[in-house]
This record gives C-alpha cells, structure tokens and sequence, in this order.
C-alpha cells in the first residue's frame, strides 16, 4: 500500500510512503493531478517507498509523460537504493529525461 | 478500441526440435507455424550446425508485417520461438517495449540458459521439486504485498543476502503481478526448497500467455504494463521456467541459496 502527503507551495512537494506496486495507479495519479493544480512543478519524494516493481515505475513514467504534455514538470528526488536500482534496471532516464531527477 | 475486441492477440509459439529422432513439436500455442514444418526444420539444423542463435523476420502472406523466428540450439536440438504479432504494432509514442524486443530477450535467455520452456511431462516433474515451505492463494494486491512480506522472511531464514532477498522479492512480484492482471486475475504460490535452492512457484488459470497487455493502448488512468516483468525476471534470477496455454500458466522461478 501507498500513502502519499503533500506540502503545497510554489513547487508542491508529494511524499510517498509504501510499497508501489500494481495498486498505487489510482491514488497517485490523483495525488500528482490533484497537487498540479496551478503549479508549473511538482516534486515527488521517493524517500520512504520500500519496494517498487516494473508496474509502480510504470505509473511513474506514465505520470512523468501525462503531466509534462499538460505543461507540468515532475521531478524525482531522495530514491531509495530499492527504487533507483529498479529505475536503472528499467532505464527509466532514457524514458522521462534526466531532468526529471532533482539528485 | 473495437479494433482490439476483434483481432486476435499477439500469441507466444515454441516449437522443439530433436535432432536424435528428427522431431518437431510444439511445446507452447497454437498449430500454425510462421513457415512451413520442413522450413523450421532446416533452420533448426542450420542453427545447431553452427553453434548460434539464429533470427529471421517471416513475412505474412499479403506481406503487411512479419513475424520474428528465432532458432536457439540446444543440447540435443533446437528450441524455436516465435511472437505471432497478428498485424500489432506499437503505438506511436507509447513507452512500452516491441513484441520483437520481448521475443528478443526471451530467446536469448533460453540460449543462455536462464529460461527453460516446459512441456506438459517437464511442468509435472519441476513444480513438484523439493518440499513446500509456503502455499497460499493471490487475488488482489494485498493478499499480493502479503506473499511478498512471507517470502520475504523466508529467504531470510534460508541465509540469502538482503541484494539477492531485494532481487528476489521483485521477480516473485512481478511473476505474482503478471498473474493477476493477465492470468485471470488470481492463483496460487508456492515457495519450495530444493537442495541448493529456493523455488518459487506461480500458477494461474488463465488464458496463457497472449500479450493483450501489450496490444492495447495505455490505460487513460491505472496500471501501465511496460512489458518488462520477464526481462527484470529473465536478468535477476538463477532460472525461469515457463509452461503456458489455454489452462493456465505455470512460472518456475530459482534462486540459489
């Protein structure tokens, strides 16, 4: 399961907290669109997800492409080493652009 | 939408060829091949006469798309796979990996010998290896987060490093995932302990493996599949075994211990 709590502010900040996996589309394609609104950037904090597989980083691609078509920037910051090596297994820079990393 | 209700997927077909009694058999799909029986043959042959990998595109009849044939000789043979695309291709600007990818990697780890496929004897004798250390039913992604936090403990318990329980720990979720979106939503696990080993066992019965999620679009909102699950379970553990068809599918994934 994930949780995600966000800071609004002039970058809205979106901390989650968890296991992303196949059941964390939903609440986070909310928490993301929902912390956009008005804002030119929004920060994800990967810090305290524990585990995240192909389709928890698929949801992230997703939302990293969905939002930059609407003009909204997502950036990546604090990976945990579980997170990164599965990004860099699946490539994800060549997918979203190193610019969508804040690290 | 409509398109993707009426077109057959995209099916996974693998044929073996013994070169000791010159047979040819179809291990995984359905009957129709690519090329004719005799032409699969030859370049069976050909492939084990020199020892490689061989891959080759086999046009349609009305030669609107190809399919990818790749020979992978074998101790005594050759293993033949191939993706029946059925006129699918990816869609522009779609993130997800070709069906030419996909087919790409699971040969060459069949050549390398990370990827075993099973037959219907081979399935029976595998997933009965070793004793049960876990068994339990996955339907939905709690009871999924449950089976990964028991297998978790587990390996630990069998001595495995936190890398290796990490590496571990992904594959078994993305073989579970698998399971749930495209095997008919649910199925049972098992973990096993072979010898040296830890055998993790995941069965559905669903329709087999048929690439749907690839052939359709993204979902405007849910889960995006990038079609990575084998390749992340194909380059991180010891052994995958596969059996697949129209009753289910079986993967068998070993981790050394």
């Amino acid at each position: 399961m994930l949780r995600t709590i966000t800071e609004q502010g002039v970058v809205p900040e979106v901390f989650l907290d968890g296991e992303m996996d196949l059941d964390c589309a939903e609440s986070l394609r909310a928490a993301i669109a929902a912390a956009a609104r008005g804002a030119e950037i929004v920060m994800m904090d990967f810090g305290g997800v524990r585990f995240i597989d192909s389709s928890g980083t698929g949801v992230f691609v997703r939302i990293c492409l969905d939002m930059r078509s609407q003009g909204v920037r997502v950036h990546a910051r604090n990976l945990s080493p579980a997170v990164a090596d599965v990004f860099a297994m699946l490539k994800v820079r060549d997918l979203v652009g190193d610019d969508a990393f804040a690290d | 939408m409509t398109e993707t209700r009426d077109r057959k997927p995209a099916t996974l077909r693998v044929y073996r060829y013994r070169s000791s009694d010159d047979s040819l058999r179809l291990i995984l799909g359905d009957q129709e091949a690519p090329i004719s029986r005799d032409r699969l043959i030859k370049h069976a042959r050909r492939a084990m006469e020199r020892a490689s990998f061989v891959c080759f595109a086999a046009p349609s009849p009305a030669r609107t798309s190809a399919d990818e044939i790749c020979f992978v000789p074998t101790d005594d043979g050759c293993d033949i796979l191939t993706i029946h695309a059925n006129g699918w291709r990816r869609h522009h600007g779609d993130h997800r990996r070709s069906l030419v990818e996909i087919l790409t990697d699971l040969a060459a780890a069949v050549a390398r010998g990370r990827l075993n496929v099973l037959d219907d004897d081979q399935l029976v004798v595998e997933r009965g290896r070793g004793r049960p250390l876990l068994t339990c039913s996955v339907i939905d992604s709690a009871s999924l987060a449950a089976a990964r936090g028991a297998a978790e403990l587990i390996m630990k318990d069998a001595g495995l490093s936190p890398e290796n329980r990490q590496k571990t720990v992904l594959c078994f979720s993305e073989a579970v995932t698998n399971m749930l979106v495209h095997g008919g939503g649910g199925g049972n696990v098992q973990l096993r302990r072979l010898d040296d080993s830890l055998r993790f066992v995941v069965t559905d019965r669903g329709p087999g493996l048929g690439f749907l999620n690839w052939i359709e679009p993204p979902a405007e909102s849910g889960q995006a599949s990038m079609g990575y699950g084998y390749k992340i379970m194909l380059e991180n553990m010891e052994s995958v075994s596969l059996h697949t068809g129209s009753a289910g599918t079986t993967l068998i994934l070993d981790r050394k211990v």
